[in-house]
């Protein structure tokens, strides 16, 4: 608590207020959606007849909408709001264009709405993390477009020449994802690429969305978070540009994992297996970067959940490439393993991650701390149970599952039989990570609510009692 | 970093890389796979899919079937595949050629469904597994309707209720077509060649 900084509300937090606020609450509100379709998506795998006499339920349709609603709604909105934040605070430029920034805004949640609803109709691509069908998709381009545009005149409009390595991946975060969105959207829905190429357009775009887009925002928070809260700089920090270039670099080969055996050319899956072992060097980079964050449970609230982020993203890192290994992926490949990854990526190292810069950023572009410091442990304690128990689950349901398919001999229903302990522990899971969501919101809600009521701006440090 | 120009440069260079390697690369690979054509059976493979199999592709798409179902036999050395008789060989790029959108898949719930139509024979065979789930597939009622017993629909009573058949919807057609469409039992030359296993001694040479 001591090693909070105090907060200074500057001209950047405050001119752009209501926009960032609008994309939290949006954010957050699409959280909630998101948590309760996959747990409907996870009940259904346990219990197939689960909503299923609903063409809107049908499991394929609940998975299609839960990821839209958490990728382009929870982790679209947050990631927009936690970039265009730190560009403007680190560059001391305000952002530019409030209003324009306010109406993208409106126009993207308009567009995600549309999306998720049309899934539910009956008019999801099939392709995944594409899902929406293609008549909305040049709104939402337009859309992010000019959402990120501030961002981008931040960086080009600082104040300072110097930049620091939490600038480098926001700013790459908001100027790559308009590239990586319109090239998915020409070749794989305006002029679609045929057969097994389409597959490989789809895990470039699907991987690349994750490790351009989303996780660079997660780092910039890290990167930007764990000097801050620990008051400690980051170590060897001489590393830091070669980390952030290794997962640009590296990253963006890493979309043939998922086709390992499978029939595209061997060469693709080999390519993103030997990327995937060079991303080690960028893990290896930020654990020896934010050694404070990594061991920073007993610290500030805000600290423990970087510190939970980053332990996630580099156990999630380790895992994907022991899971690229012959003998273990002909064991999990297929399984609700992968599943289990991908939680503990995006729910476990993204979300924890991007939480720590929303309890930082709340009350500086509010002006107000948090309502209540017993509300933001409750959420920690919450989702980080929550996201443990699932990806447990999960990882054992699929090491069941894997077992159980590796015998010629057994039937699905054995299988299934096999995985569903698994599958019940993640489903409990899933209802506390509901529990987290909808504490997060309303706490989220209290602080714009209150932020609206008082006119006093305050200038200690946000939840000064909690963090 | 301090080169904002350059930093930007250097940014889309790497993603643009990246797209030139893996989806550039491998359309210029495989646009070049066509039909193949086996002069013994005077016949080209894989053959185009029907229309009607082909709406039924979109059924499959909108229902989301490939949450559950793969389609994509692994070759021998990667799992069981084709110990579970999911086909009678590993699944080529070929295969896919006239698939407007290949459903490959990630999670097996269910079988795989490559070549699913050498196992089911019929439509009836499919609209039985619709109609009545199996333990890892919920029933999917909203696929078949009702009409008065003895009614001419043209379509497969899949059971009565309360003295009224049901039978398949328009829907359920098209998608029993497609999964039945599913089968690439054939072997093409080229794959096979460059598939094929070396001798021991042959590769013992010196």
């Amino acid at each position: 608590m001591s090693s909070q900084p105090k907060a200074i509300i500057s001209e950047s937090d405050t001119t752009s207020r209501g926009p960032l606020a609008l994309l939290l609450v949006s954010a957050f509100g699409w959280l909630i959606l998101s948590t309760v379709l996959s747990l409907i998506g996870t009940i259904q795998l346990h219990t197939p007849s689960f909503l299923a006499s609903c063409a809107a339920f049908t499991h394929g349709r609940v998975e299609a909408m839960q990821e839209s609603a958490f990728i382009y709604g929870w982790a679209g909105n947050a990631a927009f709001a936690v970039s265009l934040w730190l560009l403007s605070a680190l560059g001391g430029s305000p952002l530019r264009g409030p209003g324009l920034l306010a109406t993208a805004t409106a126009f993207w949640n308009l567009g995600v709405t549309a999306g998720v609803v049309a899934i539910a109709a009956g008019e999801a691509t099939s392709i995944p993390f594409l899902q929406m069908p293609g008549y909305i998709q040049p709104l939402l381009f337009v859309a992010a477009a000019a959402i990120t545009t501030p961002g981008v005149l931040a960086w080009t409009g600082r104040s300072t020449d110097s930049t620091y390595a939490s600038q480098w991946y926001a700013v790459a975060a908001i100027f790559l994802f308009p590239w990586l969105f319109s090239a998915a959207q020409v070749m794989l829905l305006a002029d679609p690429v045929h057969g097994i190429t389409q597959t490989i357009v789809a895990g470039w775009f699907s991987q690349n969305l994750i490790a351009l887009w989303l996780l660079p925002v997660a780092l910039a928070s890290a990167y930007y978070l764990v000097p801050k809260l620990s008051g400690r700089p980051v170590a060897h920090y001489q590393f830091a540009k070669l980390g952030f270039w290794a997962l640009v670099v590296f990253g963006a080969w890493t979309g043939g994992r998922h086709l390992i055996g499978g029939p595209a050319p061997v060469w693709v899956p080999t390519v993103a297996v030997v990327a995937l072992y060079l991303l080690l060097f960028h893990y290896v980079i930020v654990a020896v970067n934010l050694p404070a964050g990594l061991f920073g449970w007993n610290s500030s609230t805000t600290l423990r959940f970087v510190a939970f982020g980053l332990t996630a993203y580099l156990l999630n890192g380790l895992g994907d490439v022991l899971a690229s290994s012959h003998a273990i992926n002909e064991l999990l490949d297929f399984t609700y393993f992968s599943v289990a990854q991908g939680k503990l990526l995006l729910g476990g190292a993204f979300s924890f991650l991007i939480y720590a810069a929303v309890y930082e950023m709340g009350p500086r572009i509010t002006g107000i701390p948090w309502p209540s410091a017993g509300l933001i442990r409750a959420h920690f304690g919450v989702a980080a149970l929550g996201t443990v128990v699932t990806v447990l689950g999960l990882a054992f349901a699929g090491w069941s599952q894997g077992h159980a398919l590796a015998v010629t001999a057994n039937g699905f229903a054995a299988i299934a039989a096999a995985a569903k302990p698994g599958l019940l522990i993640a489903t409990a899971g899933e209802f506390l990570l509901l529990g987290a969501a909808i504490i997060a919101f309303i706490h989220l809600v209290r602080l714009q609510v209150e932020s609206c009521c008082s006119e006093s701006v305050v200038s200690d440090s946000p939840a000064k009692s909690a963090t | 970093m301090k080169n904002g120009p350059i930093f930007f440069l250097c940014l889309l260079a790497s993603l643009t890389f990246s797209w030139a390697g893996l989806a550039l690369a491998s359309h210029r690979q495989l646009s070049a796979v066509a039909p193949y054509y086996d002069v013994a059976e005077a016949k080209a493979f894989p053959e185009p899919m029907s229309g009607i199999a082909a709406r039924g592709q979109l059924v499959y798409q909108d229902l989301g079937c490939a949450s559950c179902h793969t389609q994509q036999v692994r070759r021998g050395d990667l799992g069981n595949d084709l110990d579970r008789k999911w086909g009678t060989r590993q699944s080529w790029a070929r295969d896919y050629i006239y698939q407007g959108r290949p459903q490959l898949g990630l999670v097996r719930v269910g079988p795989d469904l490559a070549n699913v139509g050498a196992r089911l024979t019929s439509a009836a065979d499919v609209y039985k597994l619709l109609h009545q789930g199996t333990a890892t597939m919920p029933a999917y009622a909203f696929l078949f309707s009702e009409s008065p017993a003895g009614a001419q629909t043209g379509a497969i009573a899949v059971g009565q209720v309360d003295g009224r058949q049901v039978v398949p919807t328009r829907r359920a057609m098209d998608l029993a077509a497609y999964v039945l469409s599913l089968n690439s039992p054939h072997v093409y030359g080229p794959e096979a060649a460059h598939n094929a296993v070396k001798p021991a001694a042959e590769e013992h040479k010196p």
